[in-house]
């Protein structure tokens, strides 16, 4: 029997709106098919080995938590993080959680806070919020006969811009992503998935999910080959009504 | 005379009756167009009333009608902004509606519910002589904005308030940091170590953390949500001693609850008098909603016998456990709004012994919250333990796809789950299936609650919400 290990890296601080749905769905989605899920939840001055888990999630905070939580996870967890990063470990980052892995953020007053260094990209803040739903297409979900869109809704002032080796995450079919100008959402570096879609991302997306989870499935074991098929009726309807009244 | 004031009145009043006769609340639009006809009159206006303020993130009308019960009860004449329109505009209308021509009110008192994002604006133009806080839990981010940024705007209407009594929630580390370091008066009310034990593992989200050294809480005991006895174990910052408290949950059931409370500040059992009241709704929640009012009625000198009294009698309506009886069937309307008050929703629902159904309505309008993600952060999980008592979950409203989705991944069986976009055919359809004698509960959100209550009210008739 297959298993797999969930690390909620900081769920106390790191757990705005619905960011735990994403876990809730990895786990769901495991379960119906038989695969065994360990969730673990580490937070401020736990010990953090990353070689202990297959997926490693990051949610989104407000600034007071973020705050709280800066000096545990630059100074403690940060090596650790990028490291694990470079050894080709799964994470999806949401909103805080995706910034927090870039170089650093800039607030729009020019106060600059330095992050995890651990992805090529950087954050800068602005006083509008780019808020609503949004649709992106993503290449890597292309398969199957799928399009590729994903839908979600974004609540962030920071503007996101990616260094040169990062990919983005998807292209913007309607929305703002990472910085309402060049028309891209998201991050993508080795098996880092970053995005701006908060909350409901993966149970409304089930595509996603899979995703996440076979790609796991495939490092942790060799005789791995697809995950078996899942009746999303409910989940597909939420997804095609929601991109039909965004898009139009 | 202030012929301004009486211009502007006669004006306001008469949009007022017109928005009445073609079934319009009227609550919000008559006070705006007071506003700019005469930008100063609500400072005009309110100065002859003592002004008590309910803000808050949860129980605000609850609360704000158990104290409305309890100034009837000793005979105080008050008016009151009864239907949510709790903006600025909406307090205006409130006082225009109440006063004649000349600016002159029969009653002595306003009692104002007051959005929390609203207060602050509102005390630039008339303060309270007391505000009642009932907890700040997270709310809708897309239209409040950061917890804390609420908080801090309630604070800033708090200082620009210097004579307004407080009516605090002891348990709430948030809602107590309003009189941290002030010289205010200030009632306390809370549960007290052992009032209750809901048996189930407590999630707190909303403040972990110390306000102040950002140390973790240490709890000694916690009711729901990050309300308990909290305390800094690096800066002191703690939990003060309520005067105004829950001694005992003795019973908390499907239709009411009934608790013992004391009115006395003192720790010594021994030397306390204690109460026993019933409170006329159910849910832990409506438990503190009873405590604020209870402590505003303590402040205000009023003997207990009058409190509990009303804590028995009032009613709320509008959507908060209002309750419809059709052909021996019940229905019963539960807004929802915020993950917290959802979960106490959810609690509450696990005190149902005999077979329901529940409908959920989520719409994603401004006043719902565009986002609703928040749907992931409310623990369905806890539905799944009642299932088999459940003969069926409805989903609709503009959001019934993404509901549905919610309750499968809480474990739900999906041919347990009814999606149902249209609101009459929902009604129908599950109402066909209630049997006499059992409930349907229809737990709405803000704008799916007045929708659902339009279509409930041209069917069976219901109590007009401005009245």
């Amino acid at each position: 029997m297959y298993e797999l290990n969930i690390c909620h890296l900081y769920p106390d601080l790191l757990n705005l709106y619905g960011d735990r749905g994403n876990i809730i769905a990895l786990k769901r989605r495991c379960e119906w098919r038989g695969i065994n899920v360990n969730v673990s939840n580490i937070s401020i001055g736990d010990n953090f080995d990353a070689e202990s888990y297959d997926i490693i999630f990051l949610g989104g905070g407000q600034n007071y938590e973020q705050e709280i939580l800066h000096d545990d996870v630059i100074n403690q967890k940060g090596n650790e993080i990028r490291n694990a990063i470079n050894n080709n470990k799964v994470f999806l980052a949401v909103c805080g959680g995706y910034q927090l892995l870039g170089k650093y953020y800039k607030t729009w007053d020019g106060k600059e806070i330095q992050f995890l260094d651990a992805v090529d990209f950087w954050t800068i803040g602005d006083k509008k919020r780019m808020i609503g739903d949004f649709v992106f297409e993503c290449d890597f979900l292309k398969e199957n006969g799928f399009d590729g869109k994903v839908v979600g809704f974004e609540n962030h002032s920071g503007r996101t811009y990616l260094g040169p080796n990062v990919k983005p995450l998807g292209k913007i079919i309607k929305g703002y992503g990472n910085n309402g100008k060049d028309g891209f959402e998201g991050a993508l570096y080795k098996n880092v998935y970053c995005t701006y879609s908060h909350g409901s991302l993966l149970p409304k997306n089930p595509a996603f999910a899979d995703h996440l989870i076979a790609l796991s499935l495939k490092q942790k074991y060799k005789d791995f080959v697809s995950l078996s098929y899942l009746n999303d009726e409910f989940e597909e309807l939420a997804n095609r009504t929601m991109i039909k009244r965004i898009i139009g | 005379m202030n012929l301004r004031l009486t211009f502007t009145i006669i004006i306001t009043k008469l949009l007022i009756f017109i928005l009445r006769i073609f079934k319009h609340g009227g609550t919000s639009l008559p006070g705006k167009v007071a506003r700019k006809i005469y930008p100063d009159i609500i400072k005009v206006i309110s100065k002859d009333f003592k002004i008590i303020m309910v803000t808050g993130t949860n129980g605000k009308t609850t609360t704000t009608r158990i104290i409305g019960k309890v100034l009837e009860n000793n005979g105080v004449t008050y008016v009151t902004n009864k239907s949510g329109a709790n903006l600025v505009s909406g307090v205006i209308t409130t006082f225009i509606d109440s006063v004649d021509i000349t600016g002159k009110s029969k009653a002595s008192t306003a009692l104002l519910e007051v959005d929390e994002a609203a207060f602050n604006v509102v005390t630039d133009f008339v303060q309270p002589d007391i505000l009642v806080v009932t907890n700040f839990f997270r709310d809708q981010l897309d239209r409040y904005g950061e917890l804390y940024s609420t908080l801090n705007n309630v604070r800033s209407g708090v200082e620009k308030s210097p004579n307004a009594k407080l009516v605090l929630n002891a348990d709430d580390s948030l809602c107590v940091s309003l009189a941290h370091n002030l010289d205010r008066d200030v009632i306390y009310y809370g549960f007290a170590h052992g009032a209750t034990d809901s048996g189930e593992s407590i999630e707190n989200s909303d403040a972990v953390y110390c306000l102040y050294c950002k140390s973790r809480y240490e709890y000694s005991y916690q009711v729901y949500g990050h309300l308990g006895a909290f305390s800094c174990p690096n800066c002191g910052y703690s939990r003060p001693l309520p005067q105004v408290a829950c001694l005992k949950v003795v019973d908390l059931n499907s239709s009411y609850s009934d608790i013992e409370f004391t009115l006395e500040s003192t720790d010594d059992a021994n030397e306390r008098v204690s109460h026993n009241a019933r409170i006329n709704l159910p849910g832990l929640y409506n438990i503190y909603n009873a405590l604020a009012a209870a402590s505003l009625g303590h402040l205000l000198g009023f003997p207990a016998g009058s409190i509990i009294k009303a804590m028995e009698s009032f009613e709320c309506g509008f959507g908060r456990m209002e309750t419809i009886e059709t052909n021996g069937k019940t229905i019963k309307i539960i807004l929802v709004k915020n993950p917290t008050g959802f979960n106490q929703v959810l609690t509450y629902l696990l005190t149902e012994t005999q077979e329901a159904q529940i409908a959920f309505i989520i719409n994603d309008k401004l006043a719902d919250g565009t986002d609703i993600s928040w749907l992931w952060d409310v623990d369905f999980e806890k539905l799944e333990k009642i299932q088999e008592n459940i003969s069926m979950f409805y989903t609709s409203g503009i959001r019934a796809e993404d509901m549905a989705v919610r309750l499968k991944y809480a474990g739900i069986y999906t041919d347990k789950i009814a999606l149902i976009k249209d609101h009459e055919e929902l009604l129908n359809k599950a109402l066909e299936k209630t049997q006499e004698g059992r409930t349907l509960y229809i737990l709405p959100t803000y704008t799916a609650m007045l929708e659902i209550r339009k279509l409930l009210n041209k069917k069976f008739g219901l109590k007009e919400f401005w009245k």
